[in-house]
């Protein structure tokens, strides 16, 4: 466990005044509340570490421990008792620490870090008093999907903070998309409602299709022969196998367009996208000599 | 009635929030108040932004200007994350698309 240095994170010299450790405060908040930085992970850490800075700061007892012990926070209870040691026995200084004013934010500021804990206690998360809450805290949470679970809708099981919610994954979600599962956060306080749960979904790409939008790309092989003479070849859709006509003389490259047989649209059921195919004419290897020579004659006549 | 109203002074009493902010909000036009039969209430779906807007206002220390103002900012980043997200599959999709066969040195004439 390090050592913190709370002026620092306000950016104000140890002889700030109380005043000065306020508006520093006030003026870090701004940037990085998380009200004002939604889905912002660092502003939101970043507003932790500044909410816990002032915790301390902000109130004069704390201050004066915390500029007390400093970086030998270790030592703080050794020193303690010593002090009451000392006072129980005339000895000079000392006094009571604790105190329950403070100035931190009435939002979900947190936990404080064990720095603060060994020094202060756990006592110091509290909240300001002004607000009791009433609708309970939001919660975010990501959930990896792969291509083909996103191409249908489907149930599944989570589980968020220890509870386990079932819900219903509609086909067609996005890579970085959210939802708000509504009543699925924190419990409510004072018979207020829960919060909701917002739900990030998570595509890593496919090793076969692509996908950009509702629409599909595959790219699709195609022997030589059939790209040369024309014929039938068998590719993959998401929904199974498909035989597509190919025209003589196609060309390496070629697209093709298979209506309705891409992704599915979000929230418009029975609605797909398109599959566009790819030929990738494969030339063939491994050639014995009668070949060899038949591609050689071919040569000559072209 | 519908069950997801909730009586204005009872949430301002659960919650310690003044019912003059409540008002405060009403006035501005950021929230919506119902009156059924002389009693006010608020809708459900609107808890959350009280609450944040309670944050702004006294923690932050931001007026109801301000507040209104962000509320629209923070609507408009809203829908720029939406298309950056949008345009980072598009992007994605793209550099997967563009892959290259290594071409040895000694073959380029």
């Amino acid at each position: 466990m390090a050592y913190i240095d709370y002026y620092k994170i306000l950016g104000v010299d140890k002889s700030a005044s109380q005043e000065d450790i306020r508006k520093a405060f006030k003026k870090l908040a701004r940037k990085h509340h998380p009200d004002l930085n939604p889905n912002d992970p660092d502003a939101k850490r970043r507003f932790q570490e500044i909410n816990e800075a002032n915790e301390v700061l902000g109130d004069p007892e704390k201050r004066k421990k915390y500029d007390q012990y400093g970086e030998h926070w270790q030592h703080a209870d050794q020193f303690e008792a010593q002090q009451q040691y000392r006072q129980q026995y005339g000895g000079a200084g000392g006094g009571a620490y604790w105190s329950s004013s403070g100035g931190s934010f009435s939002g979900d500021e947190g936990e404080f870090s064990d720095f603060f804990e060994s020094l202060f206690g756990s006592r110091g998360g509290h909240r300001s008093g002004r607000s009791a809450g009433f609708r309970g805290q939001d919660f975010n949470a990501e959930l990896q999907l792969s291509l083909r679970d996103a191409a249908q809708t489907h149930k599944q099981v989570l589980t968020v903070n220890g509870k386990k919610i079932r819900i219903t994954i509609p086909a067609g979600v996005e890579n970085g998309q959210t939802i708000k599962l509504g009543g699925q956060g924190a419990p409510g306080i004072n018979g207020g409602p829960a919060g909701d749960l917002y739900l990030t979904f998570v595509i890593p790409d496919d090793p076969v299709f692509k996908r950009l939008g509702n629409d599909l790309y595959v790219d699709a092989p195609l022997p030589l022969y059939t790209a040369v003479l024309g014929g039938e070849q068998v590719i993959d859709t998401l929904s199974g196998k498909v035989k597509l006509k190919v025209k003589p003389e196609t060309q390496n490259g070629t697209k093709v367009r298979l209506k309705g047989k891409g992704f599915p649209v979000y929230k418009q059921e029975g609605q797909s996208g398109d599959l566009i195919v790819t030929w990738r004419v494969e030339i063939p290897t491994h050639l014995t000599e009668k070949q060899q020579e038949l591609f050689r004659e071919l040569q000559r006549i072209s | 009635m519908e069950t997801d109203l909730i009586i204005v002074s009872e949430y301002c009493q659960q919650s310690r929030i003044e019912p003059s902010f409540i008002a405060l909000l009403e006035t501005e036009g950021l929230i919506d108040i119902r009156i059924i039969e002389g009693t006010r209430y608020l809708h459900y779906s609107q808890l959350c932004d009280v609450e944040r807007y309670f944050r702004m206002y006294y923690d932050l220390s931001i007026n109801i200007e301000g507040i209104d103002a962000i509320r629209h900012l923070l609507k408009r980043m809203e829908s720029l994350q939406s298309e950056l997200s949008s345009l980072r599959n598009r992007l994605r999709f793209h550099e997967n698309s563009a892959s290259y066969l290594e071409y040895p040195e000694e073959d380029c004439f």
